[in-house]
């Protein structure tokens, strides 16, 4: 029988391999991830239509709107990364040129509108101009043309990300700023959480080793804010 | 006194409707507290959205239709929804 030698190295190899099976998520990982993402927004999508067709309350379209597109925008990214674990490759044109720069662009578009509409359903009431809507489907359409083409340096897309997390960071406080419920601090913590691992979802996609040994993390962030604004959603509307 | 939102102004329309069976328009329009231009306004938009029906007998009357009804029901959810998302 071969005696099976405890090495330091030995040891250290195993653990090393263990962790990165952990943090090289397979296909499996990923469609329960996005499944519970998908399911979670739906959810909160048709729980709240009775109140939006009762009022047709801007704020409560708005609301809606954003988790829509926050299912669309995972179906799309599900899909992205389901090829990427399939193909062993990293990179979505190079192995489906025309389909994958589509797909890619529709991801970027869903997921930035997403964060759009979110951030509009809580200030619409000052952003009276209808145009904000056309320049936030605009603006989202440039960002997503930049990073579906290919031969923009790494920083370009680390740059353009920062810029729209520096935007989302301050409408938020502005928009806890001039809440007159101060108290509904969590609330704005909860938008800006969502925002910032949103933009993480997004650079994962179009820079696929970049948060390797965290992605794990940002998965189960992730869950947890969706679930938690799942649940505030289901205690107010019953 | 503060000012009613849009929600409260709805939901008082519809009280008065519900409370006052065959209740007409121009009784109604005194009743909600509003100018003739803004009752109007409330007016059409509640037609418009199904919320109340025109019964039309001898005289022009008002009546609360099932998504009026429904929308007392849920008037507490609404307001606690969008109390809670800042909407």
């Amino acid at each position: 029988m071969d005696k099976i030698q405890l090495t330091g190295r030995s040891i250290e190899k195993g653990i090393g391999q263990g962790f990165e099976k952990l943090i090289n998520l397979g296909i499996g990982t990923e469609i329960i991830y996005s499944f519970v993402i998908i399911i979670c927004s739906l959810i909160i999508y048709y729980s709240t239509k009775e109140l939006y067709e009762l009022t047709k309350h801007k704020g409560i379209k708005y609301f809606r709107l954003s988790f829509l597109f926050f299912a669309l925008a995972y179906f799309f990214r599900s899909f992205i990364k389901i090829i990427f674990l399939y193909f062993n490759k990293q990179e979505i044109k190079a192995i489906l040129p025309f389909f994958g720069s589509i797909t890619l662009f529709i991801f970027v578009y869903f997921s930035i509108m997403a964060i759009f509409f979110l951030i509009y359903s809580v200030m619409y009431k000052k952003w009276k101009k209808q145009s904000t809507i056309y320049l936030f489907h605009f603006t989202a359409m440039i960002i997503s043309l930049i990073m579906t083409l290919s031969g923009f340096p790494l920083q370009w897309y680390l740059l353009l990300n920062l810029l729209l997390f520096i935007f989302i960071a301050f409408t938020v406080y502005a928009a806890y700023h001039q809440s007159k419920k101060k108290k509904s601090l969590n609330l704005y913590v909860i938008y800006l959480l969502l925002s910032i691992f949103w933009i993480f979802n997004i650079l994962d996609i179009i820079i696929p080793s970049f948060f390797q040994t965290f992605q794990l993390i940002i998965y189960l962030a992730s869950l947890g804010i969706f679930l938690t604004i799942l649940y505030k959603v289901l205690k107010k509307t019953n | 006194m503060t000012k009613r939102n849009r929600l409260e102004i709805i939901r008082d329309i519809l009280k008065m409707i519900q409370n006052n069976h065959n209740i007409k328009p121009t009784p109604l329009l005194r009743r909600s507290g509003l100018s003739s231009s803004r009752f109007k306004e409330y007016y059409l938009e509640l037609i418009q959205k199904g919320l109340i029906k025109e019964v039309i007998r001898k005289s022009k009357y008002i009546i609360l239709s099932e998504k009026g009804q429904r929308f007392l029901e849920k008037y507490q959810t609404i307001i606690n929804f969008i109390d809670e998302f800042e909407l």
